[in-house]
């Protein structure tokens, strides 16, 4: 299915009209529709059990993942969060902002629910939105559309999505050639191909792709917290069967004698297994088999990999960290101090999205990130990478990034 | 004698009869090589399966690591795959080729000269002085010592060289003699590029064995396409045109089927001839445990004749079992690791 070039001038046009009525309400107004709209894809409402319904198929994700998924991002849209974001970005620019007229986005397809806050903070803020779904998975952002319009169908008009195969310039051109800015969901290539083409006056807010990774203090794998640690990075990594930039891919390890990265691995192992009870991982696309066979042949010629029935872990302690095919397979990489693992991820570090760490070490994480101008990642507790914030930072920047003229 | 000796002739008495089905005597093989190369090639040995079968050696494997049951200095060929860049690239080591010499004669004659001792051979791939590390090369060069009444080369300096091979076309059609046009996927593409209408109509018992990916070195084309297009173009009909799949990790070869098909008047649906000395099955990707029925799978080759390196090898296409032989799917689409557009391993840079 792809949207005429017609189709998608007539809709960017009508979402562009109606950012007057979306501007013309107050912010409270906007939060309160908002809130409401993800109300009404919540499992007990009409949307909620059609999204329950037809995503697992869609996305390849379980039932249980896509009820998870569902719940854990709604939950965050509610109106006092929505207020806090906007106080954040009013305490830096300014309590009359001037927001752009039209922003259009493009939309990656790996992990449905990314598309909530790339919606709803433009439209918070005023600025009328035009998304284009990715091809593959369009049910979520035209469930999205259905439940702002049902919640309130003159605000509902300032977003709606086109569908497209990606790189057919004319339809792009429609789809970009209103847009005071362009957010855009999905690798590099397509980040860099959409730069080319666009008019360089037009901002590219780019949310290119990325890793993640863990890291775990030695006293995270005490004998009094293990339990907790594992049980919480499983679920970071069985969260849309690791398909996200925010799953974790590498989980360096600091190991002590008493625990040894194997000890961890061991744990985690068994804790994949509990997850995969009530989350189970969705089927395999062949592409995955094809490269999670590889990956881990390789992994156990390198170093030692635990095999569970969904999932595998491979401790990596001296080659090359060989990026997994997601879908629950994690290396995991024994370092002496927190230090190793920086300088670990220095090789990578452009591309970290998330760094999910203990209670332990979170702040001085926190501290040696905000001294590094390369670092853009995110640090969060372990256990909740996947479900980050309505107003987490995206790429290192502010989340509302790019929606004012007068920004800072 | 050595326990290699013994194996390599175990390995040989199979390749000897390649019409016989000895599917327990080859498993039997497969298991006692493995066995033994667990204890020799380090990387192999780190295999783990509670399974029936021995484990099998990822190709990316040898990507990364030198795998042979021997030392480099007893090294005496060493065949790279095409990869653009030493990170891509496979690297087979061999200390010995007569398994390999005997593997590809016998698969060669079996599927793909059963009705010849030898014709005039057109190559379209370069001859192995001038790519001493492609095991192709080597193959057909072997293939004209063993196979050729007269042959030509008509890939050079990585291209084809179109006069000299409508020569060849030429001189085959005046002669009326029947000619085996061998060469990659890709320099077929190549030829069909420059011979723009030029038919010819070589002369009957003539066929075509074309190899291999394109990995961007001419346009793509579908192997239906492809066969139909080079049908019309040589005038030769479809069961004789073949597809050989073969890798740079394999000592054996395995050919379509339909060549001998027509040859013994069977009807049966075009596939991969499984030599004896091979077993080729496809698994499952989270268990390692043969598919069941014939359902897809990530092909698994188990080959014998991969006696100083590692038997059993895990691949990276996909295939399905169709009656007595396998058709290969190629790779995946998409198959990429994760780490998005992180453009190759990372080293880790740990202290």
């Amino acid at each position: 299915m792809a949207d005429e070039p017609s189709v998608i001038r007539k809709r960017a046009k009508a979402v562009l009209e109606a950012g007057g009525m979306l501007r013309s309400r107050s912010i409270e107004e906007r939060a309160q529709w908002l809130a409401a709209s993800a109300k009404a894809l919540g499992d007990d409402t009409p949307l909620g059990r059609e999204a329950c319904e037809t995503l697992p198929k869609e996305t390849g994700l379980s039932d249980a993942m896509v009820a998870w998924a569902l719940r854990t991002t709604l939950d965050t849209v509610h109106r006092d969060a929505l207020l806090g974001v906007a106080e954040e970005a009013f305490a830096i620019v300014g309590r009359r902002p001037d927001p752009i007229s039209f922003l259009s986005v493009v939309l990656a397809g790996n992990v449905f629910t990314a598309s909530v806050r790339g919606i709803v903070v433009p439209l918070l803020f005023g600025v009328p939105i035009l998304v284009k779904a990715s091809s593959n998975e369009t049910r979520f952002p035209s469930l999205m559309r259905k439940a702002l319009r049902r919640s309130d169908a003159e605000l509902g008009l300032a977003m709606d999505m086109v569908v497209f195969p990606g790189g057919d310039i004319d339809r792009e051109t429609a789809l970009l050639e209103l847009a005071e800015a362009v957010g855009v969901y999905g690798t590099d290539e397509t980040v860099r191909a959409i730069e080319q083409r666009i008019d360089k006056r037009i901002p590219v807010i780019a949310h290119g792709h990325g890793v993640s990774v863990v890291y775990c203090s030695a006293r995270s794998l005490a004998t009094e917290s293990i339990d907790d640690t594992t049980a919480r990075m499983a679920l970071d990594l069985a969260a849309y069967d690791q398909r996200g930039c925010l799953s974790p891919q590498v989980i360096y390890v600091k190991e002590t004698l008493r625990t040894p990265a194997e000890s961890l691995v061991a744990r985690l192992s068994e804790a994949l297994e509990a997850v995969a009870e009530t989350l189970p991982r969705g089927p395999l696309p062949e592409a995955v088999g094809v490269a999670q066979t590889q990956w881990r042949g390789l992994a156990e010629v390198e170093g030692t990999l635990v095999r569970g029935r969904a999932h595998a872990l491979a401790i990596n302690r001296s080659s090359a960290i060989r990026w997994s095919p997601g879908y629950r397979n994690v290396t995991v990489v024994p370092v002496r101090s927190l230090d190793d693992a920086f300088d670990s991820m220095t090789a990578f570090v452009a591309h970290i999205k998330c760094v999910g760490t203990d209670a332990w070490t979170l702040r001085e994480l926190d501290t040696r990130f905000a001294e590094s101008a390369s670092w853009k990642a995110y640090v969060t507790e372990i256990g909740t990478m996947q479900t980050p914030a309505l107003g987490a930072p995206a790429d290192g920047r502010p989340i509302w990034e790019g929606l004012f003229r007068t920004n800072v | 004698m050595s326990v290699r000796a013994k194996l390599e002739r175990r390995v040989e008495g199979l390749i000897a009869d390649p019409d016989a089905r000895k599917d327990e005597v080859r498993d039997q093989l497969i298991a006692d090589v493995a066995k033994w190369q667990a204890a020799r090639v380090p990387e192999y040995g780190r295999l783990h399966r509670q399974s029936a079968w021995p484990p099998a050696l990822p190709t990316d494997v040898f990507r990364v690591r030198r795998i042979a049951s021997h030392p480099p200095e007893e090294d005496i060929r060493v065949f790279n795959s095409s990869g653009t860049t030493s990170s891509n690239r496979s690297t087979h080591v061999f200390k010995d080729l007569r398994l390999y010499d005997a593997a590809a004669r016998a698969a060669a004659k079996h599927m793909l000269f059963p009705d010849v001792d030898r014709m005039c051979l057109v190559l379209l791939a370069p001859h192995e002085d001038e790519a001493p590390h492609s095991s192709l090369s080597y193959m057909l060069t072997r293939f004209t010592e063993w196979f050729s009444a007269e042959h030509t080369w008509v890939w050079h300096d990585d291209s084809l060289d179109i006069d000299r091979f409508q020569t060849a076309l030429g001189e085959a059609v005046a002669d009326g003699q029947a000619v085996a046009l061998l060469g990659t996927s890709f320099a077929f593409v190549h030829a069909e590029d420059q011979l723009a209408d030029l038919r010819v109509a070589l002369p009957r018992g003539s066929r075509i064995m074309h190899t291999g990916g394109y990995k961007g070195r001419s346009r793509e084309v579908e192997p239906t396409v492809l066969r139909r297009t080079m049908g019309v173009r040589y005038g030769i009909p479809e069961p004789w045109i073949i597809a050989e799949y073969g890798m740079t990790e394999l000592s054996s070869q395995l050919y379509e089927t339909t060549l001998r098909d027509v040859l013994e008047s069977i009807s049966s649906p075009r596939r991969l001839w499984v030599p004896p000395w091979v077993r080729a099955i496809p698994v499952d990707p989270d268990t390692l445990e043969p598919v069941q029925n014939n359902a897809r799978g990530v092909l698994r080759i188990d080959d014998c004749a991969n006696l100083d390196s590692v038997c059993c090898i895990q691949t990276a296409d996909l295939a399905m079992r169709i009656e007595d032989g396998i058709v290969v799917e190629g790779r995946a689409p998409g198959a990429v690791s994760r780490g998005c557009s992180l453009a190759a391993d990372q080293a880790l840079g740990l202290s």
